[in-house]
């Protein structure tokens, strides 16, 4: 069987194409820019129209996969591969395994109800789509010869135009690589208590997240910061939670942390169930103290 | 301009049991709307109500518990129009393929639409795929990750706000557009929009000739939780910030 890997960044094509290896005897890689070096047996570099979306792609890459005969497809959970992945499904008569953290007996394993459990999915279709999220072929090697195959853009019988892009302003920080992680939450009352967070951060050397009614509606940290369902997935050695009650959409952005510390001030907070370390108190009356012993 | 806005049903999560052997429990969990649908639904509320003449029309497919009346008022109470439902036990637990192709006939069944929204993800398998490929079934183009929505004549432009950068589109219509939970705050209704939402017109039907997954749940068990030292003190008692103090320095 033959696979096909679609990928926006280099990390995901290079581990997709590794994972892609352990389930296919051949493996064509699509990438949108550069391919990494010696990653597949075959590359397509897709180069989309200008006004065009990568999300159109689509069509390209169908006709990528039937003149390769290919039988699976591993995608990059991206926004735009995301739709790509859902109309590829769609025109092969299947529904796109999501989010896939594992591998095993050939079934996926992926989340159900944002972590209350985990769930294994297999097609009953011959044609299997995947998004696959980073970490789940950890220990698979790329190998191949990269052998350059040209790919003409099909375009969709309905195009979406592309007016203009602008690039978002991160943060700078990345929690995905951060060893210690702090997250605020709804125990914070004013933006001005942050910087209490804040300072504990600069102690502990630990990037700042949020739980999401501190990016959403408030607006108080970036989006990018927020962790839990659809958000950021951790899994730093220590994690700090701070006015967190620990909700599961919440909890199984963290649940993966070597430790977790916690402080609330209601003592019959869910993160109290779930924790290494638990102070119960008011963040306020907490951190200035907990900052000074540190 | 006529304006459909897809829901799902799901278990409400807070009262999902995990049990003995890890198998969920739902007994206890009553239907609610998939949170983040609400966001659309309102979304749904709010293009109408910048479109004057605009029509909004709630449509969800699932199993017959869907068929709830508390649940149908709440759809109702929120700017929504009208209710079309295919209640039918048929339709639990569907993948993306399926639901796609039982909401394409219910879209259908229900008229011709210029916007047919949805949410970001639902709450129980999150795949974000319904939106995709329903607009594959019914032959329509799909913007995803829509953050602001703005139609003019035959045609919407919408921002999308992706994980590095925010793309301006634009689209014919109809088309399908999946929005972002950002795009607008569920409102809270009230004990007049509720009243009201009982007089409004809903259709429960049945599913006739239902589709097959393509794909298949092999097992579902809540995880196994990790080990933790649970080691809970109270700020106010002596030595406690001491103590946690120093268990956070030693796990750097």
């Amino acid at each position: 069987m033959k696979a096909l890997v679609i990928a926006e960044s280099a990390d995901a094509a290079r581990e997709l194409s590794a994972g892609a290896r352990t389930m296919a005897d051949e493996v064509v890689l699509a990438t949108f820019g550069e391919a990494p070096e010696a990653v597949a047996d075959k590359v397509a570099v897709i180069a989309v129209p200008e006004g065009a979306i990568v999300d159109d792609a689509a069509d390209t890459l169908l006709a990528l996969a039937d003149a390769e005969g290919v039988g699976v497809v591993l995608v990059e959970p991206t926004r735009h591969l995301k739709t790509v992945a859902g109309k590829i499904a769609a025109a092969k008569g299947t529904s796109t395994i999501t989010d896939v953290m594992s591998f095993a007996d050939g079934a996926a394993s992926a989340l159900y109800f944002g972590g209350v459990a985990e769930r294994a999915l297999k097609p009953s279709t011959d044609f299997a789509v995947y998004t696959v999220g980073s970490g789940a072929f950890a220990d698979a090697a790329a190998s191949g010869a990269n052998e350059a195959v040209s790919v003409d853009w099909v375009a969709p019988a309905k195009a979406v135009e592309l007016v203009s892009v602008a690039p978002v302003q991160k943060s700078g920080v990345d929690l995905n690589k951060a060893d210690v992680v702090v997250a605020a939450g709804r125990g914070f009352s004013e933006e001005a208590q942050l910087d209490m967070a804040r300072e504990l951060c600069d102690k502990i050397g630990g990037g700042l997240g949020c739980s999401r009614p501190l990016t959403e509606g408030v607006d108080w940290l970036p989006r990018e910061t927020y962790i839990g369902v659809s958000g950021l997935m951790l899994s730093p050695k220590v994690y700090v939670s701070l006015g967190i009650s620990g909700q599961m959409q919440h909890m199984v952005g963290a649940n993966r942390s070597g430790m977790i510390f916690a402080v609330n001030k209601d003592k019959n907070a869910p993160i109290f169930k779930q924790c290494d370390y638990g102070l119960v108190g008011d963040i306020v009356d907490v951190l200035p103290a907990l900052n000074a012993a540190l | 301009m006529e304006i459909a806005v897809l829901f799902k049903v799901v278990p409400d999560d807070q009262d999902i049991q995990v049990k003995a052997d890890r198998t969920l429990d739902f007994s206890k969990a009553k239907p609610k709307v998939s949170e983040y649908d609400l966001n659309a639904i309102e979304e749904a509320a709010q293009l109408a109500a910048a479109n004057p003449g605009s029509k909004v029309v709630a449509i969800t497919v699932g199993p017959k518990s869907i068929d709830d009346s508390k649940l149908k008022k709440n759809v109702l109470a929120r700017g929504v129009d009208e209710l079309v439902m295919v209640a039918d036990d048929s339709l639990d637990g569907l993948d993306a393929y399926a639901t796609a192709a039982a909401l394409a006939k219910a879209v259908e069944s229900a008229g011709s639409f210029d916007v047919l929204l949805a949410g970001d993800g639902s709450a129980d398998n999150y795949a974000q795929q319904v939106p995709v490929q329903l607009a594959c079934v019914m032959g329509l183009p799909v913007v995803t990750a829509a953050t602001k929505v703005d139609v003019d004549g035959a045609a919407a432009t919408i921002e999308r706000t992706l994980e590095d950068a925010v793309e301006t589109v634009r689209v014919a219509l109809p088309a399908v557009v999946a929005v972002t939970p950002d795009i607008a705050l569920p409102r809270i209704p009230g004990m007049k929009d509720i009243l009201a939402a009982g007089k409004k017109p809903a259709a429960i039907t049945a599913e006739q000739a239902p589709v097959a997954c393509a794909t298949e749940v092999v097992s579902c068990l809540a995880p196994e939780s990790a080990d933790r030292k649970l080691v809970v003190l109270d700020a106010k008692a002596d030595g406690a910030i001491d103590e946690f103090a120093a268990a956070l320095k030693a796990a750097l």
